[in-house]
């Protein structure tokens, strides 16, 4: 029981983690509030799907053409709908909770409302403590911690990751220092919708696909967002993680619990609200001007 | 290289902030702009490094962005009023904010790094860096610390040498001495001779007159928007117009 809430946590938590990443990333760099986020996950699940089931393309190759092709959608709905509007931030949101309705219309349409599964990349099992452990289970563990530690050597040790952190801060001065801030804009938004990507990626194989798949994890990254602290990329990994176990935990432990998780995440988030409205790692910024 | 301002104009929505301003700065200068807080200073630095363009594009729809801006601006026998800020600055034509205005959550070195986000060549940035850290010793000794929690000299000095990071040929600094204390404006003072000593071309923006007055060389008087008088200390301390109603002496 502890080993199965640890690796589940993990997983739940790990996942989390890269889609909270990836929205925390694009809001505080450019205060864009994606909420079809996760619906880029959920394409990117049906698309490696349609690769594997339907036009039996290899499950790597799958995966990878998957994350390739939505990175590109998102870039295209980052020009289309979001460069144009994106000074009117409440304006950005709407249109992304419609795009994300209509990704989700879409594929009721064309896949209908069904539950869909995709094979494992890594079959079979190992033992833990005499708990088994899949290996697709193991596999998601160590590429979301894989995915995290190479975002924070970008962010931190590169010219690139310099520049993204010096836009989030401060836009004008980075701008200043030579710095293309509509570049760096179209940048991160591609590494965000990649992230949302490969969380697909890694989780299609574990959990369900469904037309439906966007909306709890999006609830959960809102959570995580502001639990950590607006802005804080670091503190939305750790609001991802204890989210992440507070699901499994419930699951695990409480009669009946699977169908209060949701509730439980989001008493634990407004309880930390309440005690501490700027999130357990965030900063109050206060506007300045040149 | 020579900046010529002409005719600039400027309208935040109605108000009419620089009204068809002029001014030179040769190469090798150092020159003063000053005048009352609200005089439109700042606006005159942020219209020529671009940022008053960038503005408006970025928030157009919004009431921010109703903004009119006209005029041409000259660097080097180049028009550059519409280049975009960070072109501007691969020109070597760099504005050093009011107080200094760091990217507050990373540390002094990371600052220095980012100023130099143009230059690719790592020994060029190594050399800059020593070159800085010359100047200001102190920023040395504190470049690991966050820079948000240092003190406005500190500060200030960081935005200086930021800007050398980005090889600055020309500097715009928009108030240096503001809210600073006596000694550590006077440090600040010899420092801001020492920049214009390696060859910098400097137009700085002041509201302590006698700080602009012995640190530049020729000084332009603005008020509500409007050029009043340019010229020398002793030209305009001559002027009992311009003493009285501009510089408040
Ligand atoms: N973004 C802006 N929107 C509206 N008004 C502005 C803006 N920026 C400056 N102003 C106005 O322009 C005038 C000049 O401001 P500024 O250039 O900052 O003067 P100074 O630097 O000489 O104190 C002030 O009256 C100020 O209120
Ligand atoms: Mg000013």
């Amino acid at each position: 029981m502890v080993i199965d809430i640890l690796v589940n946590g993990l997983v739940a938590g790990g996942i989390y983690a890269v889609l909270a990443v990836g929205f925390s990333l694009i809001f505080g760099v450019a205060r864009i509030v994606n909420m079809a986020h996760t619906a880029f996950y959920m394409l990117t699940a049906y698309f490696i799907f349609v690769g594997t089931t339907m036009l039996n393309i290899p499950l790597v190759a799958s995966l990878i053409l998957a994350i390739i092709l939505i990175t590109i959608i998102g870039l295209i709905c980052f020009k289309l709908f979001f460069d144009r509007v994106k000074q009117h931030e409440t304006t950005v949101m709407i249109i992304s909770v419609a795009l994300a309705m209509l990704f989700q219309e879409i594929l009721f349409l064309v896949f209908g409302g069904h539950y869909t599964g995709i094979p494992p990349l890594a079959k079979g099992f190992v033992d833990i403590a005499s708990i088994r452990v899949s290996y697709q289970h193991i596999f998601a563990i160590v590429t979301t911690g894989l995915i995290l530690l190479g975002l924070w050597l970008l962010l931190s040790k590169t010219g690139l990751g310099k520049a993204i952190r010096a836009v989030s801060q401060d836009r004008e001065i980075a701008n200043l220092m030579g710095i293309n801030v509509n570049q760096i804009f179209l940048i991160v938004m591609g590494i965000s919708v990649a992230l949302a990507g490969l969380a697909g990626a890694v989780i299609a194989p574990i959990y369900m696909v469904s037309p439906l798949m966007w909306i709890q994890p999006l609830t959960i990254v809102l959570a995580s967002v502001v639990l950590g602290g607006l802005g804080s990329v670091g503190g939305c990994v750790v609001g991802a993680l204890i989210l992440g176990y507070t699901e499994i935990i419930v699951t695990f432990l409480v009669p009946g619990g699977a169908s209060l998780r949701g509730a439980v995440s989001m008493s634990i988030m407004v309880v930390v609200l309440l005690v501490r409205p700027e999130g357990l790692f965030g900063v109050a910024f206060e506007e300045e001007r040149l | 290289m020579q900046l010529k301002v002409d005719n600039l104009t400027v309208l935040y929505d109605r108000a009419m902030v620089l009204n068809k301003v002029g001014l030179v700065v040769e190469e090798g200068e150092m020159v003063s702009l000053v005048g009352p807080n609200g005089a439109g200073k700042t606006t005159l630095l942020r219209a020529v490094a671009g940022l008053v363009k960038w503005e408006k594009e970025s928030l157009k729809g919004t009431v921010g962005g109703k903004i009119t801006l006209k005029g041409e601006v000259e660097f080097g026998r180049e028009n550059i009023s519409r280049l975009r800020a960070h072109e501007i600055v691969r020109r070597g034509l760099v504005l050093c904010p009011e107080r200094g205005r760091p990217f507050r959550e990373m540390n002094v070195r990371e600052n220095l790094e980012v100023g130099a986000h143009l230059c690719t060549d790592k020994g060029a940035i190594e050399e800059s860096l020593q070159k800085v850290f010359q100047l200001f010793p102190v920023l040395e000794k504190r470049q690991n610390q966050i820079s948000g929690t240092i003190s406005g000299g500190e500060r200030t000095m960081l935005a200086i040498g930021r800007c050398l990071m980005a090889q600055a040929k020309f500097l715009l600094i928009d108030e240096p001495s503001v809210g600073l204390a006596p000694l550590v404006k006077e440090h600040l003072f010899d420092r801001i001779k020492d920049v214009h000593g390696m060859g910098i071309t400097i137009l700085l923006t002041e509201q302590d007159i006698s700080f602009a007055f012995d640190l530049a060389t020729r000084h332009y008087v603005l008020s509500q928007g409007q050029m009043m008088a340019q010229g020398s200390a002793e030209e305009l301390l001559a002027d009992e117009v311009v003493r009285q109603s501009y510089l408040g002496l």
